[in-house]
């Protein structure tokens, strides 16, 4: 048997939003955005999912902390999987939002426990800042 | 606070395994021997280095029985001059030689291989060439497969072959 590894690395512009999103995860900050007729996204995105019209210019602060709408465990994480230990993902809806975010949660999560976010004392801007969500 | 976050470097990667036939095990623990080795074809006498397990020609099975022992010299057939260009994960980074190698005792060349130990200017088709082996098979250094266990050929000094002689290799 002989191992292989192929790599492809590249970088990627990430625009206003998103590069908006990934200043404030590297701040310590959840940032969403916010449509015309007031809901707030988050992840944020440019447009509004269900008109396609453009978002408010300008991001929002909101909760570090929210609920788990979806949950499954991950009893064997792979090399790539956030952490090394049984994991959840889970699409969680942080306070003020009114979408969900997938991240991965400490342990087994179910839905509807509150959890936070436990942030990395280095961050760079990237969705990884996020070290994981713990249950509160 | 410092600048906005404008790009994310990213990664695609994928790992993967790839099955060592028997006859590329055997090849193997050979180089790392410090043998080359190939295939002999009991119909038509071709030698295939490294082997194959069969002859494409006649269609028969080879295995051990036809493994044959060739030297780790031979005759420079083609050749090119490599500008690496750096990219990350480059690990070149000066101009060097890769060529197809005729070993005496083999019918067909082998590829990419290393060349030092003369200006590139000066390597030329039909000159001969020998084997520098890496590593020390006794340790475990020395590396697997035809790149892996010859660190790279340098000019044995013999005079040059004649072209009739490699002509049909040539690429």
């Amino acid at each position: 048997m002989s191992e292989f590894t192929l790599e492809f690395p590249y970088r990627r512009s990430l625009g206003p939003v998103v590069g908006g999103f990934f200043t404030g995860l590297r701040d310590g900050k959840v940032l969403a955005s916010r449509t015309k007729d007031g809901r707030v996204l988050c992840p944020p995105l440019e447009y509004d999912p269900e008109t396609g019209v453009a978002v408010e210019p300008d991001l929002i602060e909101i909760s570090g902390e929210g609920v788990v709408e979806l949950a499954t465990y991950v009893e064997q994480p792979m090399r790539k999987h956030p952490l090394s230990e049984p994991f959840t993902w889970a699409l969680v809806k942080l306070d003020g939002a009114d979408t969900a975010l997938l991240h991965a949660a400490r342990g087994c999560v179910a839905k509807g426990d509150r959890v936070k976010i436990s942030w990395r004392s280095e961050r760079t801007g990237n969705i990884t800042d996020i070290e994981c969500f713990d249950r509160v | 606070m410092s600048e906005p976050v404008r790009f994310v470097s990213q990664k695609v990667d994928l790992d993967y395994k790839v099955v060592t036939s028997p006859v590329a095990r055997r090849f193997d623990e050979q180089m790392r021997a410090g043998r080359i080795t190939g295939h002999k074809c009991p119909e038509c006498g071709l030698v295939y280095v490294p082997p194959k397990g069969f002859c494409p020609i006649d269609c028969v099975i080879t295995d051990e029985s036809n493994e044959v022992e060739v030297r780790d010299a031979g005759t420079l057939t083609s050749f090119t001059v490599i500008t690496p260009i750096q990219y990350q994960g480059q690990e070149e980074k000066e101009e060097y030689v890769l060529a197809n190698i005729l070993l005496d005792g083999a019918s067909g060349t082998i590829g990419q291989q290393r060349v030092e130990g003369i200006p590139h200017s000066e390597v030329r088709m039909g000159m001969r060439v020998k084997a520098v082996w890496g590593g020390d098979p006794n340790e475990g250094s020395r590396g697997w497969g035809l790149t892996g266990a010859i660190k790279h050929w340098e000019p044995s000094g013999e005079p040059d072959e004649p072209k009739e002689k490699y002509q049909e290799h040539v690429l």
